[in-house]
């Protein structure tokens, strides 16, 4: 295999991924509630029908990651 | 997506044609942005006369598959293949027979091969797209060689096989018609083909969490799990493909990873990635955290880990041969369907019933 380059270094963030979204669990069962609830009701799955769920879910991801960081 | 088609026997001539094509096919993709004309021209000509029948991008699929192979860690990724591997083992072991010459049709690393002794098959043909998994094949008891083919195209003589086995290769195939009667042809009169792929509702859980939050976060979905063949499809194909005496069951596979990024690294650590004509290149970051979320809270255990699951197809069709039992001859039957009921009562009273 090749050395580090723009693949390899973007492996080692997703293989943060996991650990990232476990901190979040409660806004991701939020948007994944949300979105759930779309494949049993009356409600149609539409484009950013949960954005506010998913702007909570990638607000905490996000200083989740910046955390990791320090 | 793997249809009843009817396919037509692949000469020699095709067999150029074909790599030509393929190559041309790959300049085609490489361009930076394809106009979306050419691309599905390109694709349809890559295809021998069936377009209908070519899903599959074959040149991904080996590249996807060396890469696999080029991992440090690559054996971690085998406990599928080990477990449907010997699961495949355990049918040869079914048919209290000798096999003098067998072949492994998509072997990747012999997987099944490790599982058989050499009493049971004497002399082993090993077949991969891929000469990185070739060169890795674990060790097993009989003589193998190893031959680097397309599944799509065998490159061996009519009846030269006495069993011809395949695990988990066969669902990348675009004519899968095409190829069960390949099988056929390579096989002698009386050999058996016993195979196991994956499909019916693989990976579901995966593919509707990818809709959904592909749905949601931008407003449409593409395909990012194969198409795969119905398992009330697959005695319509082995019979097709002129096989009979047909068996074809389904096991369920269950596998429990600790999120929807470890599903993902598995498959493609497997040679599992996408391969479809009409993938997307890239999953945008939002989805698969969407995606991860869905996944999770639709399919989630208590426990926190998400499942996974693998329908495994299992199918054995032989190959005729006047030996093999035929049905009986139409009113040849002695004893009536309406004394079935009858059955149950005692075997003197059913012989005196009917004499």
């Amino acid at each position: 295999m090749s050395g580090p380059n723009v693949w390899t270094r973007s492996r080692e963030r997703m293989r943060r991924f996991p650990d990232l979204l476990a901190q979040c669990s409660t806004e991701a069962a939020a948007y994944g509630k949300c979105v759930v609830a779309t494949t049993t009701g009356k409600q149609e799955l539409k484009k950013d029908l949960c954005a506010k769920e998913f702007e909570g879910l990638k607000a905490c991801f996000v200083s989740a990651a910046k955390r990791g960081m320090k | 997506m793997n249809n009843l088609v009817s396919s037509r026997a692949v000469g020699g001539a095709c067999l150029l044609c074909r790599r030509g094509a393929a190559v041309s096919a790959r300049v085609t993709q490489q361009r930076p942005h394809p106009p979306p004309l050419t691309r599905l021209s390109s694709r349809l000509l890559s295809s021998r006369q069936g377009g209908t029948m070519n899903v599959f991008d074959r040149n991904m699929k080996r590249r996807q598959k060396k890469w696999a192979s080029s991992l440090q860690e690559h054996n971690k990724y085998d406990y599928l293949r080990d477990e449907v591997g010997s699961r495949v083992a355990d049918r040869i072991y079914d048919i209290a027979r000798t096999f003098p010459l067998a072949l492994d049709v998509g072997c990747g690393k012999s997987h099944i091969a490790e599982h058989l002794s050499k009493e049971v098959v004497e002399r082993l043909f090993l077949t991969d797209i891929s000469d990185g998994l070739l060169r890795q094949k674990k060790e097993s008891e009989m003589p193998t060689h190893c031959v680097m083919a397309d599944e799509e195209f065998l490159p061996f003589r009519e009846n030269t096989f006495d069993l011809v086995v395949s695990s988990l290769s066969m669902h990348w195939i675009n004519d899968l018609p095409g190829a069960l009667r390949q099988i056929h042809q390579v096989l002698k009169p009386d050999g058996v083909f016993i195979g196991a792929m994956v499909g019916g509702e693989t990976l579901y859980e995966l593919r509707c969490s990818l809709q959904l939050a592909e749905l949601e976060r931008e407003g449409g979905f593409s395909p990012h799990i194969s198409p795969y063949t119905a398992v009330t499809d697959l005695g319509n194909l082995l019979g097709q493909a002129g096989f009979n005496m047909l068996t074809v069951d389904v096991d369920e596979i269950q596998v429990h990873y600790p999120g929807m990024l470890d599903v993902m690294c598995d498959l493609q650590g497997m040679g599992e990635s996408n391969c479809v004509w009409n993938r997307k290149s890239l999953l945008h970051r939002d989805t698969i955290l969407a995606a991860a979320a869905v996944y999770k809270e639709m399919y989630g255990n208590e426990d926190g880990s998400v499942p996974a699951t693998f329908e495994i197809l299992y199918m054995i069709g032989w190959k005729p041969h006047e030996s093999q039992v035929k049905p009986a001859k139409r009113g040849s039957a002695t004893a009536s369907f309406a004394d079935l009921s009858k059955i149950s009562q005692s075997e003197a009273s059913i012989k005196t019933d009917n004499p």
